[in-house]
This record gives C-alpha cells, structure tokens and sequence, in this order.
C-alpha cells in the first residue's frame, strides 16, 4: 500500500460502517437471486407432494413411506452413492496429488483428459460405455471378453467416471495451495514422507475432501442418467422420480422423493461448520510456495497410475468418435463421414444457440459464484449462513426437479419473471443455478486457503474490505475463477436433464439434438453430433488458454 | 454465428402471447416422421406460422401437466391415448368435432370430441438376427415363445411403471388372458426378462445394438431399425398385439383457436393420411395402402388382423392398479 493511499482514506470507523452496510447490501442480493430462481423454483414444485387425490395433506408422504419399496431404494441409492465417493475421492486425490505435488510427465494433457466425461452430454457419456463394455460391446465383441455392464457395479463404474472431474476440480484447488515452511520444518524434523502426507498434506485438504465427497455422493445420489441406462434392473430414488414424473405424470409422489433426497445437503450442511472450524488458512502473508523436489521413483510410480486413469479416460470419447465415422457400430465398420450431415431438426442450429447460452452462463456463473462465495466466507453478516446453504443446495436437486419446477415458477402469469419464460435468458439462469454448487465450492476452496491476517493486515492500514478484496483476494483467485468459468461453459453445452423442460422450438440446445437422435435409435448420428459439442468444448478450452497466455499468466493452467 | 444468437435470442424475447396465424403444436410423433408431417402441413397452411416442440410422450406429459396454469401449445398432436386421458392433461382440452371426424371409427375417438386418433402403433419383438444365430435360438413368433428357458437372459422389454409401450404390452396380456392366467404368464415371462428398460424404444435400440437377442418394443421403431441398416427382424407377436392410439386435441386456453382448427381439420384431409400412411402402420381412416418398406419389414397386408382388440377404456382405468401390482410382482 502506497503513503499516498494510506494517507487519503478516511476514519477507519466511518469505513467499518461503510463496509458492513456495503456487505449488506450484496448479501442481500445474492440472497434474493438464490430465491427468485432457486428457492421459488424448487420449492413450487416440492410443495406438489402435499397435493394428494383429495386435496391438501400428508398422503403423498404415508403413500411413498407405507410401502416397503421406498427403503430399498434408499438402500440401493445409498449403496450406489457411498461406494462412488469412496472410489472417486480415492482416485481423484491421487491423481491431484500426483499432478500437483510430483514432476509425472505431460501434466496438461493429464489435466484436460480427466475433464472429458464434462465435454459431452452423459447420455453420450453411458452410451460410450456400452459401445466398449456392453454384452455387444467392443471388448466383448471384438476381444473375445464375456460380462455384462448392466447392473448395481455398470452403475458405480459409470458414476466415478462421471463425477471424477468434479471430485479432480476441487481436490486440485486445494492441494495447489499450499505453504512450503510446514514441509521444509517437517523434512528438517525428519519426517518421513507419508507422516508428512498424513499430518500436514491430508488435514490441510480437509475442507476440500469434505467438499468434493459432499459434491460426488449428491451428484451420484441425484443421477438418473447412468441409473437408467446401465442400472438394468438396479433400481433407485432418482430412477424411480423418473418413474412418478415422467412415467406416470404423477408430480405429488415424485416430489416426496425430490424431498428426501435433500437430505445430504441439510446433513452436510450441519457438518460443514465442525470441519470449516479446523481448517487452516493456508496461504498467509508470509507464506512460501511449495517447490516440488525432485525424486524419480516418486514419479514414475504416480506416472505409471496417472498415464492408467488417463487410457480410460480416453477411452469413451474415442469409441464415441469412432462410432460417429463408421457406417453401421458394431456391424459395419466402412468409413463414412453420412452422420455428419444432421437430418435431425433444426439441422446444426442448435449448436449455435448452445454456444451463445454457454458463453452466456460462463460469464453469468462466473460473477454470481464468485460474489456467493465471497459473501458466504469473508462477510459477516447474519445471511451467510442461508447463502452457503442455498448455494450448496442445488446438488441434491435432480435436473428433472428444477427444469420442472423453472416451469412452475416462471409460466405463471402471477410471477413478474415470466416474460423470461420460454427465452434464452432463462435457460441460462437456469445452468447457472443448476451448477451452482460445484462453481462455489470450487472458489470457496481456493478462498478458505487464503488467510484472514490478509484482512486484518489491510484492515490495520486502513484499507477497506472491499479493496483487500481487489488488491488482494481476486488477484490471488483469479486463475481459479477463470477455471470456473470454463466449468460453465462446459456444463451448459451438454447438460440435458434440466434443460429439456425449458426449450422451445427456437432455443432448442444441442444436448436436447443428441437426446433426439439417441431416442431415435440414430447412436451414429447422436455420437456424431455429440463429437461437434466435444470439439466445441475443447476449442473453448483452447481460447480460454489463449487469452491467459496474452495476459500474462503463462505459467497458471486452467485446470488446476 | 454472433448474429444468429442474438437473433435468437430477440425471437424468444418477443412477447409470448399468441399472434394471429401463429400456433405451437405439441407432439410426441418421432423426430423424423414429426418433421415430415409438418412439412406437409406448411405447405397446406402457408399462412399460419406452426411451431411444433417434439418430446417423448413421458417428457411431453410432464411438461404439459407443469404449464398447466398458463399453457404454451394450442393443439396436441399424435400424443398417447393412455396418457391424454390423464385427469390433470384431460381437463386442459377443449372437445371439437373435427371435419370428417366420423371417418374414424367410434373405438379410436373420445366420446365427447375431446380427442380423435388418427394414427397409432402396435407391440412388436425386435430380434437380432445375428445374436440369435450365435447363440443357436430360433426367431421367437408369439408370447408364448418368450418363456421358452432357451430366451433365459436375452430378452428385454420396457417398463410399464414408465413406459405407455410396456403398459400396452402388460395390459395386453393381461385382457387377452384375464388377470389370474395373466399374471401368472407374466410371472413365467419374467423368469426370462433380463432387464426392464424404462422406455418403450430402448429395448428395440437394444437388441438392434445386439447387446440382447430380442427387445419388446412397437413396429415403428422396429421397422426403423431395419431401414438403418441393423441384422434384425420385427416379429408381431402371434396372440395379437397391444396397441396404443396417438390422438389429436384442442387445447381450451388457445388464444388461436381458429387456426388450431384448421390445423387439426388438416390432420384428417386425405393429403394429411397419405402422409400416415407412408409413416404409419396403424391408420384409423381408410385410405392409402401400407407402404413397401413396411410388408418388408414382415408387417401383413391388413394390420386388423393381427391387432388385439384393445379396450382403452379399461386400460386406463386400470393404470395405477396394475402397475403396482406389477412392481410389487418384478421389481427390487
């Protein structure tokens, strides 16, 4: 800070009341956004289940729990879920660690082949699967294998590919920062390298671990997708929402089980503060950023598990691709490019729309998670607690839910929005709030890593918060944020569920053409288009390295 | 590129109420024969702008009965019987008497002129012939076949808890031998059943992939499947088969009512069936023959033939019972 500076602000009390009223005023805005197109939403559908056959009252809820039915699922959805966070975390962590805290070879490439499972609608992502591991699949039909992906372990595989990136993004963020004084005093005490690992590296990631597990056993738990199209006969609470809503137009008793999935976040949010509490700030004035030694056994090891993970990364898009080139998967494998050429409707227009809404929800995404987190850790104002409720919330909403309750909350003539019905605007807020959860999760992982003496430091000289935020806060956050905002893009080019009940003939989305051309038994074409979104993507990924490369951050990636 | 996003973006801004010469058909026909009709249709009515939004009849049903407080669509068009009688999608109609309804028989329109059917679709196996070869079996022709122990594990069929296809099918059953011998024909079958699948067209895509030797599913998409080129054959089952009608209907809160008429009279003009029948094996208004593609494909001449006489009226009384029964019976 500048004499200049210090000596041209005022009273540090007059900006202490300016600050809180300041903090206020953006709490409160981010507070009324989260219910206008969240808490309205969600809830106008989730009041359905109080509406039985004859009116008002609990009968959805004696219905759904009466029957023995519902507590099998329950089991079978949790068995689903905790397995998936144990093998994803566990897999996840390994894979950030080895690229964040070993010399493995080819780190970008690394990087961005994780994130594949986010660059084309999970639709295309389970139909992969099955071209490889399917009964007909490329394995069994062309390798001489024998088994049968369908069921309880095709679900769990196809659950950690799935929610991998998401586990990657956040576990990445807090393993990258770190300060290198704790592992030069360890060493110098003599410790070896996993006491080192278990008593500094693994409780410094604490609030990131509970995070990522929080995020993969909610996205696992509200996934109907892979349920429906590997689960077979495994059936489970998301599928059997699909089931009431979709099968039988029946919202009440779909709506029950819409509420009980929200308790993973309502529990989690009640553990949230007990493991925030032990969370050590870990960048601080006077920290040191880690230096990785250099050790090759080290890296040859986590090179030889990373370059595994990656080969089955690699895998389901490159079968989707090769399928999208060939006449007839599995039967004729002659070259042609027909799938190219979409006869589905609206042609290829649909691409364009989605890469106007995606651009759109990065930026809209970016700016509201940012402002969410930001509130949620660094104000102390009597809102934070329901604004980092509401921002985790919406993980343990299924698509279905909140595409449906969008419906509900905005085609009502009662609701002033409801001139955004039927537009594109509103299917960005929508992506937006859809992956709201993820994007302030990853910012809040990074933010808690930065130290509040920052504040005080400013504080002390004068400076206000909100130019602590700005000198200091955002310029140690922002490559980060700019991952983020990559996040978005990528989700609003493929997610499917949600979307569906919002589109019109003209702002269909290209997730909804795959969805078209899949229903339509067209997979070549379906895994044709979805090849033009993953090119999309990887374009995107390629200008967003472009423009950190123009603005000097050479050496910041964009996935961490 | 920027333009057309933005010009998008204008399009939907505009306010949604209705313009004069301006409907939105909702419709669950497939993708391509829904594309092909509504060419037909803007050629016969160039003054009036037709939006059309096509979903599956699940994703459609749970979209209408959402905007049900302010509905978006004037006319349904060739969406499930089963599911139009549906109280809550029922109420948001309008009865009309079509011109030339009455070429339609009484058993294929609603009473009141609430809906009229003019196309439907029927039960069909989807057998993989290659898969069947492999594994030494023969082309199953009924039912009955199906619980030979041979099938054990290769057959599918949808889910009649989120599939109107699967409904058709149980119900079927169920009419055809009465409801003690029903079930107990449903629960040999289900020895057999390797998975459910919760959608009427998955199992045919399934056994077309060949990742199962025969997919219960219905005749167009089994007729499909064969034209893009996959080693399959259709069979109709030899009982007969179940079969679901697609209806048309007006909906009350039209703000273009006029228009929605004239699209709906379309429907049933003799230009509109031929297209059916180019699309359609089942056609309730005579007219037209049954296309090559379609005897190719192994459908008979007189579709009546193999048709179970359905009673829709008790199909869809009985819905909620017989799906819970069926849950409770074959799932978890």
């Amino acid at each position: 800070m500048t004499e200049q500076a210090v000596a041209s602000t005022p009273p540090a009390r007059r900006f202490r009341i300016g600050d809180s009223s300041f903090a206020l005023v953006v709490s409160i805005a981010v507070l009324v956004m989260m219910i206008l197109f969240l808490v309205i939403p969600v809830g106008s559908i989730l009041l359905r289940s109080f509406v039985g056959a004859t009116g008002w009252g609990l009968e959805n809820y004696t219905e759904t729990l009466q029957s023995g039915r519902v507590w099998e699922l329950v089991g079978n959805s949790l068995a689903v879920a905790v397995l998936t966070t144990i093998l994803s975390l566990a897999l996840a962590y390994i894979y950030a660690y080895a690229i964040q805290r070993t010399h493995v070879l080819f780190k970008g490439f690394l990087r961005l082949v994780v994130m594949t499972p986010l660059f084309a609608p999970s639709l295309v992502q389970a139909q992969g699967l099955i071209f490889l591991f399917g009964r007909n699949g490329a394995f069994n039909r062309f390798l001489g294998f024998d088994f049968d992906i369908y069921g309880f372990w095709g679900i769990v595989l196809a659950d950690v590919l799935y929610t991998f990136p998401y586990a990657f993004l956040i576990l990445s963020a807090a393993l990258a920062a770190s300060d290198a004084r704790l592992y030069e005093g360890a060493v110098v005490m003599g410790a070896k390298p996993f006491r080192i690992f278990r008593t500094i590296t693994l409780p410094s990631t604490r609030y990131g671990i509970a995070a990522a597990g929080f995020v993969v056993f909610s996205l696992t738990i509200t996934d109907f997708g892979n349920a429906i199209v590997i689960g077979g006969d495994f059936n489970v609470l998301a599928t059997e929402i699909y089931n009431k809503v979709i099968g039988q137009g029946k919202f009440g008793l779909g709506a029950v089980i819409g509420v009980l999935l929200l308790a993973p976040a309502v529990i989690s949010k009640l553990l949230e503060r007990r493991i925030a509490k032990r969370q050590h700030a870990l960048i601080t004035d006077q920290s040191k950023p880690l230096t990785v030694r250099d050790n090759r056994r080290r890296d040859l090891i986590f090179g030889l598990y990373t370059y595994a993970v990656a080969c089955v990364f690699l895998a389901v898009p490159l079968i989707v691709l090769l399928a999208s080139l060939v006449k007839l998967w599995p039967y004729n494998l002659a070259f042609s490019l027909k799938h190219y050429s979409f006869d589905v409707q609206n042609g290829a227009q649909p691409l364009w729309n989605s890469i106007g809404v995606a651009f759109a929800t990065a930026i809209f995404g970016v700016i509201l998670v940012t402002v969410a987190a930001i509130v949620s850790q660094k104000f102390r104002t009597p809102l934070r607690g329901p604004i980092s409720f509401l921002a985790i919330l919406p993980t343990s909403i299924p698509g279905m839910v909140l595409g449906l309750g969008y419906v509900l909350a905005f085609n009502s003539t009662a609701n002033p929005l409801n001139v955004l019905y039927g537009t594109f605007p509103l299917i960005v807020l929508l992506y937006v709030y859809y992956n709201h959860a993820q994007g302030f999760l990853i910012a809040t992982t990074s933010l808690k890593q930065i130290s509040a003496t920052f504040d005080e430091a400013s504080t002390m000289l004068g400076g206000s918060q909100l130019r602590t935020l700005f000198r200091v806060t955002l310029p140690i956050l922002w490559p980060t944020l700019f991952g983020v905002g990559v996040f978005f893009f990528m989700r609003a080019m493929v997610s499917l569920s949600a979307v569906i009940f919002l589109i019109t003939p003209q702002t269909q989305v290209a997730a909804v053409s795959v969805l078209q051309l899949s229903d339509r038994g067209a997979n070549n074409q379906a895994a044709a288009f979805s090849v033009c979104i993953m090119l999309i993507v990887l374009a995107a990924l390629l200008l967003a390295r472009c423009v950190l490369w123009l603005a000097g951050a050479r050496h910041v990636s964009l996935i961490r | 590129m920027k333009n057309t996003v933005l010009a998008g973006v204008l399009a939907a801004l505009l306010p949604t109420a209705a313009l004069a010469g301006e409907i939105t058909v909702y419709t669950a026909y497939e993708e391509d024969e829904a594309a092909a009709f509504l060419d037909l249709a803007k050629q016969a009515m160039p003054d009036i702008e037709v939006n059309m939004l096509r979903l599956s009849t699940g994703d459609l049903a749970a979209r209408i009965i959402a905007e049900k407080g302010n509905p978006q669509h004037d006319v349904i068009w060739g969406f499930a019987a089963s599911t139009i009688v549906n109280p809550e999608i029922a109420d948001t109609l309008e009865a009309y008497t079509a011109t030339g309804v009455d070429t339609i028989p009484a058993a294929f329109r609603d009473g009141d002129n609430m809906w009229f059917a003019v196309t439907g679709y029927m039960a069909a196996f989807c057998v993989n012939t290659e898969r069947v070869e492999k594994l030494g079996l023969d082309v199953p022709k009924s039912w009955a076949d199906l619980v030979d122990p041979k099938y054990k594990g290769e057959v599918v069929m949808p889910n009649p808890a989120s599939s109107g296809t699967g409904y058709i099918q149980v119900s079927s059953i169920l009419q055809m031998k009465g409801e003690e011998e029903g079930w107990s024909f449903l629960d040999q079958l289900d020895g057999n059943i390797a998975q459910y699948i919760k959608s009427g067209s998955k199992p045919c895509n399934a056994a077309a992939a060949g990742e199962y030797a025969v997919g219960a599913s219905f005749d167009m998409r089994a007729i499909k499947n064969i034209e893009e080129g996959f080693p399959m054959v259709m069979v109709i089952p030899a009982e007969g088969a179940g079969n679901e009608l697609e209806a048309n209907a007006l909906v009350a809160s039209s703000k273009n009512k006029d228009d929605a008429r004239r699209f709906l009279d379309w429907t049933l003009t003799p230009e509109a069936v031929n297209a059916y029948y180019d699309w359609k094996a089942i056609v309730t208004v005579p007219g037209g023959s049954l296309p090559e593609r379609f005897r190719s494909a192994g459908m008979p001449e007189d579709t009546n033939s193999i048709l179970y006489p359905t009673d829709f009226q008790a199909a869809g009384k009985d819905r909620d019972r017989i799906i819970s029964e069926w849950q409770r019976r074959y799932e978890n």
